[in-house]
């Protein structure tokens, strides 16, 4: 099979700091693949080697069919980025920086005119057309930014985290775009510090951290693994014994939050009751509890604990 | 599945340097703010120099044919700075991530750049020109010699902007730039002979004056523009822009290059 993207082994040192320390990508023609991690994790190193903005310590990358390091010009032809920080022209209009790429690109006047007035029709800019970029809201510039990415019509298009710091209706906002994109056949790899969002978006998602891959799957199986749900309780006194009945009763080790919040992964409804029923037993009343869905932090503490211990094994 | 057909080559390449310098204009059409910022600039300091100064001369007049050139070489060289802080703004602001991930030719924003700074260097000498004619300021030169003047000092701008282009490109950020090139520019332009001849200047400062290359470009632009005999300061001026650029065009290019990797 062939992939639109694909990495193997992929290394990126800065001084004695590996930033990259061997990661694989694989992403079939048109699907999604959601690159998830951390800040500091290396998703935007392994998008600028890809997108050939550097080269690789180690390993190898091909996108499109063509190798990052050996024929860039090739790869150049056939993507689209769109950067971390919206990297358009803040001086220009929204319109003249789309006008510039497509001249760039080899557009005539005309066409590079006609491309610009489609992709503002089509992201919704079309009344700031004429305003510099620079006055744009954040929602705006990002959605620039993607138009801009589009105008050579790239079959792979790589976001580096598109939706970061937007509020949740510039993100649905953009979620749409991405899925009008792939519905058009292109292939996108989208990193995101966000589990909501590779979950809406992403066919697979690899987990990053630390520079290398912590957990890969769908992003059902990898739900599944992080467990769906979490019991919460907050005890009113007796805290330790609490602890211990909660770890008896599940077989796991609670998590501690805030002011005395325990949790842990729900992965059996019958588990409740018999918690609360071992509780009442011991005698320890609760201020609150709750089902909750597990946060990024702690899916992704139970995806890189997972990863841990198989690699240790 | 693209619409991308020729975009390579060495046409290609100055196709898309002028649409970069297209895009680096742009913006003083977008703004009239910036216009009249980068207009008013030129025209204050005829003001200062030309008028003020000259007023306390007590000879106007001949003030004026004294100052006027060193404010034509003041804001020519000190317009050099846009070049590096614009290119460090576009590093730090991710605008070159995007134009290296697109199929355009590698030296095309260095091109575009550079190009868009010798036009505005050379609008803005034009301004200054026609604001000292208003304070006062004569060509008694023949067009031709006062047009080989104006040809001079835009050259040895030229020369000066790749240096900027250099700073820019080696820059952290454009704070730094702006700081290390004002460190630069201000005791070229000051201490020079393009305000106060350097026989009127005190020890170290005379010294410096005598050996500054900026000092050779005043007198022979004002020779140049007044019609008084040139002397050796065209040749040393030429001499020194062909040894500028001689090592700041290759030194701008591996930077350039450096960043690219």
């Amino acid at each position: 099979m062939t992939y639109a993207i694909e990495a193997h082994g992929l290394v990126k040192r800065y001084g004695d700091k590996a930033a990259l320390a061997g990661i694989d990508l694989a992403a079939p023609p048109g699907s999604v693949l959601g690159v998830l991690g951390p800040n500091g994790a290396g998703k935007t190193t392994a998008v600028r080697i890809l997108a050939t903005l550097v080269s690789p310590d180690g390993g190898r990358a091909a996108v499109g069919g063509h190798d990052v390091v050996k024929a860039p010009a090739e790869v150049r032809k056939l993507i689209g980025l769109t950067g971390q920080y919206a990297s358009v022209d803040e001086k220009l209009t929204g319109r003249q920086n789309l006008v510039m790429i497509g001249r760039l690109l080899g557009m005539s006047r005309a066409e590079a005119r006609g491309r610009a007035a489609a992709l503002l029709a089509e992201f919704a800019l079309e009344d700031a057309a004429d305003r510099a970029a620079g006055s744009y809201s954040g929602g705006m510039r990002r959605r620039l930014d993607l138009a801009v990415s589009l105008v050579g019509r790239p079959s792979i298009v790589f976001m580096d985290e598109p939706t970061t710091g937007l509020d949740p209706r510039a993100r649905a906002d953009l979620w749409r775009i991405v899925r009008e994109q792939v519905a058009g056949g292109a292939t996108v790899l989208l990193t995101t510090q966000y589990l909501e969002e590779a979950d809406q978006l992403a066919d697979e998602i690899v987990l990053i951290d630390h520079g290398l891959v912590a957990a890969r799957g769908t992003p059902r199986e990898l739900k599944a693994r992080a467990g769906d749900r979490r019991l919460e309780i907050r005890p009113e006194h007796d805290a330790e014994k609490a602890e211990l009945i909660l770890a008896e009763v599940t077989g796991l080790t609670p998590h501690r939050g805030e002011n005395g919040l325990l949790s842990v992964p729900l992965l059996d409804s019958a588990v409740s009751p018999a918690v609360f029923r071992r509780l009442e037993e011991a005698g320890v009343s609760l201020a609150e509890h709750a089902v909750r869905r597990p946060t990024l932090d702690e899916a992704f503490l139970a995806l890189t604990d997972t990863t841990t211990s198989r690699r240790t094994r | 599945m693209t619409v991308i057909t020729s975009t390579s080559g060495r046409r290609g390449a100055l196709a898309q340097g002028m649409t970069l310098a297209w895009r680096s204009l742009v913006p003083l059409g977008n703004e009239p703010g910036r216009l009249v910022q980068f207009l008013l600039q030129p025209i204050f300091m005829v003001v200062v120099f030309v008028l003020m100064f000259g007023a306390m001369s007590g000879d106007p007049e001949h003030a004026a044919r004294y100052l006027m050139p060193g404010v034509l070489v003041q804001v020519a060289l000190i317009s050099t700075n846009t070049t590096g802080m614009n290119l460090a703004e576009d590093i730090v602001n991710g605008v070159f991530d995007r134009f290296r991930s697109m199929p355009i030719a590698r030296s095309a924003p260095l091109i575009g750049r550079v190009t868009a700074d010798a036009l505005t260097t050379a609008a803005t000498i034009a301004v200054a020109l026609l604001a000292g004619i208003a304070a006062g300021f004569r060509i008694t030169a023949s067009p031709l010699g006062a047009l080989a003047g104006l040809a001079l000092l835009l050259l040895f701008t030229l020369a000066l902007s790749w240096v900027s282009a250099w700073l820019g490109l080696k820059a952290k950020s454009v704070a730094s730039m702006q700081g290390t090139a004002t460190a630069v520019l201000l005791p070229l332009t000051f201490g020079s002979s393009a305000f106060i001849p350097p026989a009127n200047l005190p020890g170290v400062l005379r010294w410096w004056s005598s050996v500054n290359p900026v000092s050779h470009l005043a007198d022979a632009v004002r020779a140049l523009l007044t019609g008084a005999p040139v002397g050796a300061h065209v040749w040393v001026t030429l001499a020194w822009a062909a040894a500028v650029t001689a090592c700041s065009v290759p030194l701008a290019v591996r930077a350039y290059t450096r960043r690219i990797r």
